[in-house]
């Protein structure tokens, strides 16, 4: 007795097949429509919107210093990019500069919250292609990022440290003290993460010449950060328009042209040695001074005011990041809308993805980096 | 004189008959007990191993340094509702885990354990032909995963079934003709190389030596065998849950579970015994068995230092693996092993 018939093929004889959201190679709550030719991928539909929590919407019912953990919570990996992503836009409208010292603590948070962010993609990498050990050395690493976190402002992944005008907590000597200690130790530890990935033959079989994105087709997806650098494209806001005080510091933008999963994975480990050494000159520069503009007052916080338009640009670990605000003269914005590399990474998966087998797909759908949070906000 | 007619003459007073059934059942119960102490001894291993690869402490609740936690968990999978799935295909899908486990027993069955001087040769199943056998036992395994793979009417079960088929064709070619040049090795010294005793004991020097492509070819088709990582693309999590077995759960899932540590198991011991000397060694008529599972249990850590080590290879390369370089590289293993047989006389 045959029981019901497993698949239904189509016409072309292709099967479809449901990865997700709960899967465990789709990284938060993807999901991801498979048109199924044997083991080759013939056809991907990502659906997406399973952890829509309509954060530009409640953004515009709250006051400007309230909005901050919303953004927290859209890249939660790497919350500190989010944070002042968000503020650049919003010191703009509010006409709050923050202060001299403040940019380069943000800085150096952002920084740190990148590195963060890339660890996380590291081992989760590794997890995709079925190695398991590399992912607790990055976690191991990461937590120590974390504690860092935890010290400058009482909490590890949706900080909520900076705020409108300066940041929650002045710096302490510890604190710079353990951010060193941080990054005297971490270029050893990446390095050995490093070579656990790439020294392995079967690892570079998996990612080489595979997933290949030309940088036509990228800047087509407005695909951004890492992905588009890893295609050959020299583009960081750091360096195209920078913010904060990234045009005091010293540090390259690492591009490769390979185009392909090894390009990306590469870059993204040459981006979090340049973070250590933005990092190790950011900290020896902090200027004296206020961790807070004195216009920006807790108490007087909620009666800020904005009018006008603003778009703010910042570089976030998974690409360009766009805050746009609108302000009608009141205490709350108008309209708030942001600007989220990982769904525009996420876009041209249907076409990295097309034509190649199951285990490739989850390989490539693994160097887009996705954080769901942001793509769905 | 093997240990089953010791046996049979300890119960010699309950009739000839009965002695033996008695003698038969006794050895079972004690391989049977063998095999579980092994595998939760070895699971236990294996978790304490990988913590510690992985900066992790590693279980260290239940008992003494988690010395039960194997036995809670087991615990825990026989007291979970099995769940059906509705679309199953009734009677292989119940039966498939139970293939599985069977082909795993078959092959210790099989197995000598040692050459004691007293109570003699230690195998549960004497036979003349037993490695043929033993090839025939590892072979019923992967049916049991491709009927659960198919009846489970899952697509993630079809597809790691259908890998599981292509990964099965692709070495398992190789792995015999490396048998075969062993086989051709000690059919110069002895009347019956099939019995796996007489090719452990014609081993003057560890066969792995002369024969060490085919140590390398067999190691690596009997970790693909035992759905070892790199090998496991059959049941890939991060791709396909978890492939033929997505759809079983409780103790169901714990055959699965045992085959896989158990299949791990069986081939370390199958590759010390046929390439490295297997009991062979000073003291062999008291220690013999010492020496097998030291050489098996060094196998194994290798197999789970690769598993934590390297990622997954794609099936398309393992295909091509087997076809372009395993096979090449057997039948130069047995050229070698024709010239060293005929032509020096080793």
């Amino acid at each position: 007795m045959m029981g019901p018939r497993i698949s239904n093929p189509d016409e072309n004889g292709w099967v479809e097949l449901n990865m997700g959201p709960q899967h465990p190679s789709t990284h938060g709550v993807l999901r991801l429509k498979v048109k199924l030719d044997g083991e080759i991928v013939r056809e991907v539909e990502p659906v997406i919107g399973y952890l829509h929590r309509n954060a530009e919407k409640i953004c515009e019912l709250d006051y400007y210093c309230d909005s901050m953990i919303y953004f927290d919570r859209m890249d939660y990996v790497g919350a500190m990019n989010m944070e002042v992503g968000y503020l650049e836009a919003a010191e703009k409208l509010l006409g709050i500069p923050p202060p001299e010292r403040v940019q380069w603590i943000r800085v150096v948070m952002a920084e740190l919250s990148r590195v963060a962010s890339h660890l996380v993609w590291a081992g989760a990498f590794g997890l995709d292609l079925g190695m398991l050990t590399p992912f607790f050395y990055c976690f191991v690493e990461r937590e120590k990022i974390l504690r860092i976190f935890v010290e400058a402002c009482g909490s590890r992944q949706e900080t909520n440290y900076m705020s409108i005008g300066g940041v929650y907590q002045d710096f302490n000597d510890k604190l710079i003290h353990d951010i060193l200690e941080f990054t005297e130790q971490f270029p050893k530890k990446l390095e050995d993460i490093f070579n656990a990935y790439v020294k392995n033959d079967i690892f570079i079989s998996r990612t080489k010449g595979i997933g290949i994105l030309e940088p036509e087709v990228a800047l087509d997806y407005g695909v951004t950060g890492p992905m588009l650098r890893a295609s050959g494209v020299d583009y960081d806001v750091r360096k195209a328009e920078p913010y904060l005080v990234y045009d005091k510091i010293n540090f390259d933008i690492p591009v490769s042209h390979k185009k392909d999963n090894l390009a990306r994975f590469l870059v993204r480990f040459e981006e979090m040695r340049q973070s250590i050494k933005i990092i190790n000159q950011a900290v020896k520069k902090i200027p004296d001074g206020p961790y807070f503009n004195p216009k920006a007052k807790k108490s007087l916080m909620i009666r800020l005011r904005g009018e006008g338009e603003v778009y703010a640009r910042t570089e976030s670990s998974k690409g360009e990041f766009g805050v746009y605000l609108v302000g009608d003269g009141g205490v709350k914005p108008y309209r708030v809308r942001v600007r989220s590399p990982s769904l525009k990474n996420l876009s041209v998966l249907p076409y990295l993805a097309k034509d190649q087998m199951i285990a490739d797909m989850v390989a490539i759908s693994g160097t887009t980096d996705l954080v769901f949070g942001e793509v769905d906000r | 004189m093997n240990v089953l007619t010791r046996l049979a003459d300890f119960f010699a007073a309950f009739g000839h008959y009965p002695a033996y059934i008695l003698a038969y059942l006794f050895e079972t119960l004690f391989m049977i007990v063998f095999v579980m102490v092994s595998l939760v001894a070895m699971i236990y291993i294996f978790r304490k191993y990988m913590a510690r690869l992985q900066l992790r402490v590693g279980p260290n609740r239940v008992g003494k340094f988690g010395t039960l936690q194997l036995i809670a968990d087991s615990l825990k999978l026989a007291g979970k509702e099995s769940i059906l799935p509705s679309g199953r295909d009734d009677l292989p899908f119940r039966i498939a885990p139970i293939i599985v486990f069977l082909g795993l027993i078959t092959g210790f069955a099989l197995l000598p354990y040692g050459q004691f001087y007293f109570i003699g040769s230690l195998t549960v199943t004497h036979s003349d032909v037993s490695l043929l056998l033993l090839f025939a036992a590892l072979a019923i395994m992967p049916i049991g995963e491709i009927l659960a793979g198919i009846s489970s009417r899952n697509k993630y079960a079809v597809v790691g079934a259908l890998r599981g088929v292509a990964k099965d064709v692709s070495f398992e070619i190789p792995m015999m003709i490396s048998v075969l040049a062993l086989v051709m090795m000690a059919s110069a010294k002895t009347a019956n190389p099939l019995n796996l005793s007489n090719l452990v004991e014609v081993q003057f020097i560890p066969y792995g030596i002369p024969q060490i492509i085919g140590l390398g070819v067999f190691f690596i088709a009997m970790v693909a065998r035992a759905s070892f990582s790199p090998f496991d693309m059959s049941e890939s999590d991060s791709e396909l849950v978890s492939g033929h077995s997505t759809e079983y759960t409780g103790m169901r899932f714990g055959m699965f579970y045992m085959g896989l540590f158990g299949s791990i198991f069986l081939s370390s011991l199958v590759v010390s015994l046929l390439y490295l000397g297997g009991y062979n060694g000073p003291y062999s008529g008291y220690a013999g068995f010492v020496f097998l599972l030291i050489k098996g249990l060094i196998l194994v850590l290798i197999s789970f230092t690769i598993w934590l080590s390297v990622p997954r290879i794609r099936i398309d390369k393992f295909v091509n693996m087997g076809w372009k370089y395993l096979l090449p590289a057997s039948i130069i293993n047995l050229i070698i092993a024709g010239v060293l047989t005929l032509g020096l006389g080793i």
